[in-house]
């Protein structure tokens, strides 16, 4: 009779293991594969040509369309950014113009000479600092240089 | 707290009694031998397949241009896809295999007969949908072996009289294996089958639960 319940019981703790080591597999594999984005596929930062800086107005911002290319999946993908630049002499400002609220293009703010976003009127000073509205944060900065005549700007945003 | 939510479902819906009567110790014929597990490894793989075939659904895409190239990336840089695609390419081959021993041994047993006809039926109607998930699964991939047997395949119903041409034509979605082709084996792999699958498996399984699993030889 012990012997008979010992039996029962170790078929149903069979029953459990076999079960629990696939749903485990499987759902360790689902975790990891769907999941995997949360650590990988970031955008690297690299240095792409951004136009003729002779072409920008000098002393204040410019909207300047940086294109470039990345790895998109499986897909040589086509990014586009949207930059202000502000060449001074050899001085070079960049900004993302990607607001720090939820990612809108900001405009320049013609009244105050900073930025304002179209979406959720967020308000950044001409140094990129957040004075008005929900950005809590001011708006990132890229990294400029002016090379062989040619403006050059990193792809990655830096936190100013 | 999870035992607390178990006891309130078990107030309401007895489930414990049921697990306990229908599942641990469900009455089966004295003698049943391991031949009786082929249909349930069956069964246990269509499920692997189910749950990688989701995964990988959210990289493949079935477009002649991007299918390829999205099978190569679920298989050499996603994390764990190669295991996930793996797991599905092993269980489709094996599916084929146990769904044949699964028969194998209802024949031998003369399970099929009275009571057990609609079994049956439903049975053959499930081994053309596994081998029509083999079939049009072959294609995603959209690599050289993938074409060209589905041009094998599709080109078999041209010989049947009057209408194999039109059969052929449905298959391929027109006059050549193309991105319709692939579109529409695509359509039937994630979508169609599945359906009829998940209702000729729900009355497999409920006829056999009524009737009981036949008595070993």
């Amino acid at each position: 009779m012990a012997d008979e319940v010992s039996r029962r019981k170790f078929l149903t703790a069979g029953i459990g293991v076999i079960s629990g080591t696939i749903i485990a597999g499987v759902g360790g594999a689902a975790l990891v594969s769907i999941g995997a984005p949360a650590v990988t596929n970031k955008l690297e930062g690299k240095w792409v040509p951004a136009g003729n800086p002779a072409e920008l107005a000098p002393g204040v911002f410019n909207q300047v369309n940086v294109a470039f290319d990345a790895k998109d999946g499986w897909m040589d993908g086509k990014f586009k950014m949207l930059a202000y630049v502000k060449v001074e002499g050899e001085n070079v400002t960049a900004f993302s113009a990607t607001c720090s609220h939820l990612g809108c293009n900001v405009n320049i703010d013609e009244t105050t000479g900073g930025f304002k976003c179209p979406c959720h009127t967020g308000q950044y000073d001409k140094n990129g600092k957040n004075v008005g509205g929900p950005p809590p944060k001011p708006l990132k900065k890229l990294d400029a240089k002016i090379e062989d005549g040619k403006l050059m700007i990193n792809t990655l945003p830096k936190e100013a | 707290m999870f035992a607390k939510i178990g006891n309130l479902l078990e107030e309401r819906f007895t489930y414990k009694r049921w697990l306990k009567e229908d599942v641990f110790e469900h009455k089966v014929p004295n003698k049943l031998n391991f031949t009786y597990c082929f249909g349930g490894i069956t069964f246990l793989m269509f499920l692997l397949l189910v749950a990688t075939g989701v995964i990988m659904l959210f990289y493949y895409v079935p477009t002649v241009d991007h299918a390829f190239s999205s099978v190569e990336y679920i298989t050499f840089d996603l994390p764990a896809g190669v295991y996930v695609r793996g797991i599905h390419h092993w269980c489709a081959n094996g599916i084929i295999v146990f769904t044949a021993l699964h028969m194998l041994r209802v024949v031998v047993y003369g399970a099929y007969k009275n009571p057990r006809e609609f079994h049956w039926i439903t049975g053959v109607v499930l081994l053309g949908v596994v081998m029509g998930f083999d079939f049009t699964g072959y294609l995603l991939p959209w690599d050289q072996k993938a074409y060209w047997a589905t041009k094998v395949g599709v080109l078999m119903p041209k010989g049947m009289p009057f209408i194999g041409e039109h059969v052929t034509a449905v298959l391929m979605g027109g006059t050549n294996i193309g991105a319709l082709t692939l579109s529409r084996f695509f359509a039937l792999h994630v979508a169609v089958l599945p359906l009829v699958t998940a209702v000729f498996l729900l009355g497999h399984f409920l006829m056999i639960r009524k009737t009981g699993v036949a008595k070993p030889l």
